[in-house]
């Protein structure tokens, strides 16, 4: 007994389209399609973006500036202002408010102490600290003359009592180049 | 996304319509963007640069004659401008502020003076607050006088 498979017969149906043709809601079905109605996708305007990016990223180039980065500000230091001056370079840093003195961050001596009396004496430690930077900068750089610059940062109420006696201290550590950070006018 | 759209590609030819990478070019600028802000200061931080003069500090050889010393006192009544052993040229105070412009017309004179000669010593009385130094030595920068230097202590005549 053999048996014989009989290949099902293939359903004819007329020509039509298939994709997306069996959506129920026929203004849905408007919509995805993209007959008759409005498309839902939307072009994202993105030339306009990348030109305002662009010139916000040439303003910030522009506007930068390292100078910040050689004297941190304290909150308690408002700088002066001036309009003649010049690049800052990186030096040993003397704070000065009116609470204490410090040498690059290191608490030195107390400010009011010093404005106790009007006698120019030198800050011995001050001195002391600026000899061993000082000795560690001719350490780094050997054969090279150390330039002798320092960097004053100071309140700008300050009396110059306190500054004329950093001033003795700092020449007599050999530092006889002074640079006054300031708040620049542009000039 | 932005594309380049030559008409072509009928015909069974391959398209030459190409796609500009945006979104990895947006991604890039928003970075720096990011940077920058971070790493953005923006008070500008500049220096008035000077010297020390420290009295009694030879500059010039033993056989020439040292030059006139030239000095700008700054005092709780103003300035004094002293030219060697002369008498000082007082700018007093106009009430609580001290008289910047006369100042450098002054100095502005003195420097035309003696075109060659650049140099000046600021000296200060006790009690000056820092920031009038600095105006003091702002002019005298100003007036063409740029090798000014500070004493701590005053020079006397």
């Amino acid at each position: 007994m053999s048996f014989k498979l009989r290949e099902p017969t293939p359903k004819l149906t007329k020509p039509e389209k298939h994709l997306l043709h069996h959506i129920p809601l026929r203004f849905v079905h408007m919509r995805v399609v993209g007959g008759g109605g409005k498309s839902l996708n939307m072009e994202l305007p993105l030339i306009p973006f990348i030109d305002f990016l662009i010139t916000l990223v040439v303003f910030l180039l522009m506007s930068f500036s390292a100078s910040g980065e050689l004297v941190a500000q304290q909150a308690t230091i408002r700088l002066p202002s001036a309009e003649h001056t010049s690049q800052l370079e990186m030096s040993p840093v003397v704070s000065i408010d009116r609470n204490v003195i410090t040498l690059d961050g290191r608490r030195i001596v107390d400010t009011p102490s010093l404005l106790t009396s009007a006698e120019a004496a030198r800050i011995e430690p001050l001195v002391e600290a600026l000899e061993l930077k000082k000795r560690q900068w001719t350490m780094l750089h050997p054969g090279t003359e150390n330039p002798g610059i320092v960097i004053f940062s100071v309140d700008q109420a300050i009396d110059f009592r306190a500054i004329k006696k950093v001033m003795i201290s700092v020449a007599s550590a050999g530092f006889i180049h002074i640079s006054f950070a300031v708040n620049s006018r542009g000039g | 996304m932005a594309g380049i759209d030559t008409g072509g590609g009928h015909g069974g030819k391959k398209s030459v319509n190409q796609e500009l990478p945006l979104v990895p070019f947006i991604d890039f600028l928003l970075c720096c963007v990011m940077f920058l802000l971070v790493t953005a200061v923006w008070n500008q931080l500049a220096r008035i640069q000077t010297n020390q003069s420290i009295a009694g500090t030879p500059t010039v050889a033993p056989d020439e004659e040292p030059p006139v010393r030239r000095r700008l006192k700054v005092t709780a009544a103003g300035y004094d401008i002293i030219i060697g052993t002369d008498a000082p040229q007082s700018i007093p105070k106009n009430g609580e502020t001290y008289n910047v412009a006369e100042l450098h017309t002054r100095l502005a004179a003195l420097q035309s003076s003696d075109p060659n000669r650049h140099d000046l010593i600021i000296e200060s009385a006790d009690g000056v607050e820092y920031h009038h130094i600095i105006d003091a030595m702002d002019v005298t920068a100003g007036a063409g006088l740029r090798d000014f230097s500070l004493s701590p202590i005053p020079m006397g005549n």
